[in-house]
């Protein structure tokens, strides 16, 4: 759901692994873009290319106009509720976002919805905690 | 058959007290509709979160409108097959949307999460009957009510019962915190207790939250229960003026322990900042800007 | 709305233990209206009462890898890369191990993810760390009293559901209801991986409509 005129977009925001890593994590690879870590500040996108976008289907939740953004963009996350900012730069492609239509997440009685990004450890980590698992963001660049 | 005619002039009064009531909490929800509405099949099937919530307010609305029509008088029969259209739209929604996102929450009254179940299905059924019977209806409603009084207290009282129940249960609950203090210790709710993560959620999307978060470094570092309430503890920093940089503090937080974002209950979160080393009690002066006592 | 409610700099009775104090801290302190997903009641005021401008809370760095040893309160990382960070834990770190924890819960072989500030001595001074926390999507392909079976990256996983773990349904608050789950159901897992037999503590299971 976009919300500021300055924001290029805002909705949901969870964390995966990519790179090397343990457990489960550690058959993640380096990401559409061959180069993420989970202890870099790295981000998965829904419109990557028009493949990702056949994955991730943001259209079915009403994200028709998500732009479209490659390996290397770099975007400012900033937490809806406390305005911690992280620089992220596209590395992968995700999440899909179509798995959770309509899902939000409201503060300050603004609910911002759907699955619009995924950040790594470290990226999700700087803005808030990884056992919250989702955060409510506004992307900008 | 006798009790016919007087059951279907019944009918108005009892579907648009309904209606009325569905209808109000759909239409004046405010803040909370597009939660609400993000809960349903709607996004999915309208496409958008947004136009789920639009959805959501003209259906709040056209019940509103349908439950002033029925009772106003003219027009009735008419009146009466609006809303029986109106029920088998809904019986075609729920059908719809149990098939399109079976998880969903109906949205019926904008304010239930649980998914759509037969009571649903048996709401909109009645919905259907009592406008068919509004359309059948020969005798105003007014004068059915004058002449079968019991009969028809008693039919409001069970029309409108349910959809009473959980506002009711919801502002006493707050009328409890606002008057003790404190929440009472409640029995475990159906299902279980709140979980403790669920309290986490609710402190991490509060206003107490965004004052704090300023001051916080770390994730949740201890976590109890004390007389009903749910204490978290962070640990964080604050500026130091007389040493520079910056010196430890404790942040706490009391929520009640058995609200969670569906249940809000008192919508109060009490927090304090201690500093760590001296233990001294700084919440006064961080937070409100007020200098400290002595 | 922000409302002191005692007098900010009252001396903490000794005989309290720590959490007796800290907690009679929160609860004699200020009340803050207005909060939730509902919106909030007295927004302008609460904004207006912010207390002074810090530093942005999460500043420094992150470290990612697998626990080789434990020295006391230091704790030698093999990152993905091969390098060796040494992470330090305070009294101010928090743990997340399955769940809010201590540092004792922490053990060689666990992965980690810490978030801290870099110290002269090359070291890291932990604000928080969590130990074996993965947040996977699943597909849900069984269900039993005890055990979720998925599937994450074609590979089988169990996870292991106890009396912390929670559910959320399209969006909805956090509830101990698991009877909602469906097979074949997309989940986010969010739980706590164990070293032993690699399967998945599960903490948090969302799934959508």
């Amino acid at each position: 759901m976009t919300r500021a005129t300055d924001a290029l977009w805002a909705g949901e925001s969870t964390w995966f692994c990519c790179g090397p890593s343990w457990g489960p994590c550690g058959s993640a690879g380096g990401g559409a873009c061959g180069d993420c870590r989970a202890d870099g500040n790295h981000a998965a996108w829904p419109h990557l290319s028009e493949s990702c976008w056949e994955l991730t289907r943001p259209d079915l939740c009403g994200e028709h106009d998500l732009p479209r953004r490659g390996c290397g963009s770099v975007l400012t996350v900033s937490h809806q509720c406390t305005a911690a900012a992280v620089t992220v730069t596209i590395s992968d492609c995700g999440p899909r976002t179509h798995e959770f239509c309509g899902e939000g997440v409201c503060c300050d009685g603004v609910c911002l919805t759907n699955r619009v990004l995924d950040l790594t450890p470290a990226a999700f980590a700087a803005i808030g905690s990884l056992d919250s698992g989702v955060l409510p963001v506004v992307i900008t660049e | 058959m006798s009790w016919i005619e007087p059951v279907a002039a019944l009918c108005p009064p009892l579907v648009a007290a309904a209606l009325a009531a569905t209808g109000a909490a759909k239409l004046f929800a405010g803040r909370r509709l597009p939660a609400r509405a993000a809960g349903t099949a709607l996004p999915r099937l309208v496409g958008g979160p947004r136009r789920a919530a639009g959805v959501l307010r003209a259906t709040g609305a056209a019940e509103l409108a349908l439950a002033c029509w029925l009772l106003a008088g003219p027009g009735r029969a008419a009146a009466g097959v609006a809303t029986a259209l109106l029920g088998v739209g809904f019986l075609g929604y729920l059908t719809v949307a149990r098939v399109a996102a079976p998880g969903s929450s109906c949205g019926c009254a904008a304010n239930d999460r649980a998914p759509i179940s037969w009571r649903a299905f048996v709401r909109a059924g009645a919905v259907t009957l009592a406008g068919a019977g509004a359309a059948l209806a020969t005798t105003p409603w007014w004068t059915a009510v004058a002449h079968h009084r019991v009969a028809a207290g008693a039919a409001l009282a069970l029309g409108v019962a349910p959809l009473c129940r959980r506002p009711a249960g919801r502002a006493l609950g707050r009328l409890r915190g606002r008057l003790f203090g404190s929440p009472p210790a409640a029995p475990a709710r159906a299902g279980g207790p709140v979980p403790f993560a669920a309290s986490v959620e609710l402190l991490e999307r509060s206003r107490a939250w965004e004052t704090a978060a300023p001051l916080i470094r770390s994730g949740l570092l201890d976590h109890w229960e004390e007389d009903g309430w749910r204490i978290l503890h962070y640990a964080g920093a604050r500026p130091d003026p007389d040493r520079g940089g910056e010196r430890p503090v404790s942040v706490v937080f009391a929520l009640d322990a058995t609200a969670d974002l569906d249940r809000p209950l008192g919508q109060a979160i009490r927090i304090g900042v201690v500093d760590r080393e001296t233990d001294r009690v700084l919440t006064g002066e961080l937070l409100t800007g007020e200098p400290p006592d002595g | 709305m922000v409302s002191p409610t005692s007098r900010p700099d009252t001396a903490p009775p000794r005989r309290l233990g720590r959490r007796g104090f800290l907690g009679s801290a929160a609860l004699g302190g200020a009340t803050i209206v207005g909060a939730s997903s509902l919106g909030a009641l007295d927004a302008d005021a609460a904004f207006a009462a912010r207390g002074p401008a810090l530093d942005p809370a999460v500043t420094g760095v992150f470290v990612a890898g697998r626990i080789g040893a434990v020295r006391g309160t230091l704790l030698y990382v093999a990152g993905g890369s091969g390098a060796t960070h040494h992470v330090r834990l305070t009294n101010a770190t928090s743990v997340w191990k399955a769940r809010p924890t201590t540092a004792d819960a922490v053990e060689v072989g666990d992965g980690l993810y810490a978030r801290g500030v870099p110290m002269p001595d090359g070291s890291v001074a932990a604000d928080a760390v969590w130990v074996n926390i993965v947040n996977l999507r699943t597909e849900i392909r069984g269900l039993r009293r005890s055990r979720i079976h998925l599937v994450h990256h074609h590979r089988e996983l169990v996870g292991h559901t106890g009396p912390e773990t929670a559910a959320r349904y399209a969006g909805g608050a956090l509830t101990p209801d698991l009877g909602r789950l469906r097979i074949g159901q997309r989940a986010q897992v969010l739980g706590a991986w164990r070293p032993g037999d690699g399967s998945v503590d599960v903490i948090r299971v969302t799934v959508g409509h």
